[in-house]
């Protein structure tokens, strides 16, 4: 697994570690149900529309954190932990 | 300046300008790229500084300057060999190239201190310039770097270079020993 053992969970490693699919927006690490909710309001509802979010901004973790914090609110720890989260697995199955 | 009045391709290049790095502005992106143009305008750089190159970074070409010196003799032959070398187009020598030491070193390496080391400036420039054959006579002449079209005319390099030979032949063949006469007969 990846050398940030202290900063990634469980839920990151879950997702890491296989294609996606259909997978609920809240599968992402850092993605609860209340950010989840938000971004399904916006047409996020799907793991895999984050996804195509974070591919338009050419993959930047900085751009998405960003975007996800102007968007859904999310504060720094868990708009980074979804960037890294997607960065990883882009990484791995992109 | 309104953005958001702007066009994607406008804010596409506004990006670019000032060094953004971005993917397509669509209609999920723009709100993003807005804020971060009006961040980047409050800051107020027109151009990123890593758009340009530093002075004090190394080209990887050749530096060649305009000597301000007076046409020293060995001056013309330099430009004639170098010119007669396949793929050395006087566009190489442009003064437009920066200044900046190619010379795998020193970013202090600037037009100053050139001229006042012609020789060892000559000698790491044909180093460099990955010149094979030895520049002959011209040992020390500096490298000149001539403008778009030629400050001497190639025939004139070329007589030049015959009057020195003939000169060199007229001192060998002054020479003491009988053998180097009958050599050049």
């Amino acid at each position: 697994s990846s050398g940030n053992m202290s900063t990634t969970s469980q839920k990151h490693r879950d997702f890491v570690g296989e294609p996606m699919g259909d997978k609920a927006v809240t599968a992402l690490s850092g993605i609860g149900e209340t950010l989840g909710k938000k971004l399904a309001t916006d047409g996020f509802d799907k793991a895999y529309v984050v996804l195509g979010q974070f591919l338009l901004l050419r993959k930047d973790t900085e751009m998405f954190t960003e975007w996800l914090k102007d968007t859904t609110g999310a504060n720094s720890r868990q708009a980074v932990s979804c960037a890294q989260c997607l960065k990883e697995w882009c990484d791995a199955f992109l | 300046m309104s953005l958001s009045g702007k066009s994607e391709q406008e804010l596409s290049e506004l990006l670019d300008e000032y060094g953004i790095k971005h993917g397509p502005v669509v209609e999920s992106t723009r709100r993003l790229y807005e804020k971060k143009l009006k961040e980047a305008m409050a800051k107020g750089k027109p151009s990123s500084d890593k758009t340009y190159y530093r002075e004090e970074e190394e080209e990887v070409t050749y530096v060649y300057r305009t000597p301000v010196r007076s046409e020293g003799a060995g001056d013309y032959e330099d430009r004639s060999f170098m010119s007669s070398r396949p793929g050395w187009t006087e566009r190489e020598f442009e003064p437009e190239m920066s200044y900046s030491a190619c010379i795998r070193s020193k970013p202090e390496y600037r037009e100053r201190s050139f001229v006042e080391k012609p020789s060892t400036y000559n000698a790491s420039i044909y180093e460099s310039a990955h010149l094979r054959s030895t520049p002959k006579k011209s040992a020390q002449a500096a490298p000149k770097a001539p403008k778009s079209s030629r400050l001497i005319p190639l025939w004139v390099q070329f007589v030049f270079f015959l009057a020195v030979a003939i000169f060199l032949y007229l001192v060998f063949s002054n020479m003491e020993t009988n053998e180097s006469l009958k050599g050049i007969e």
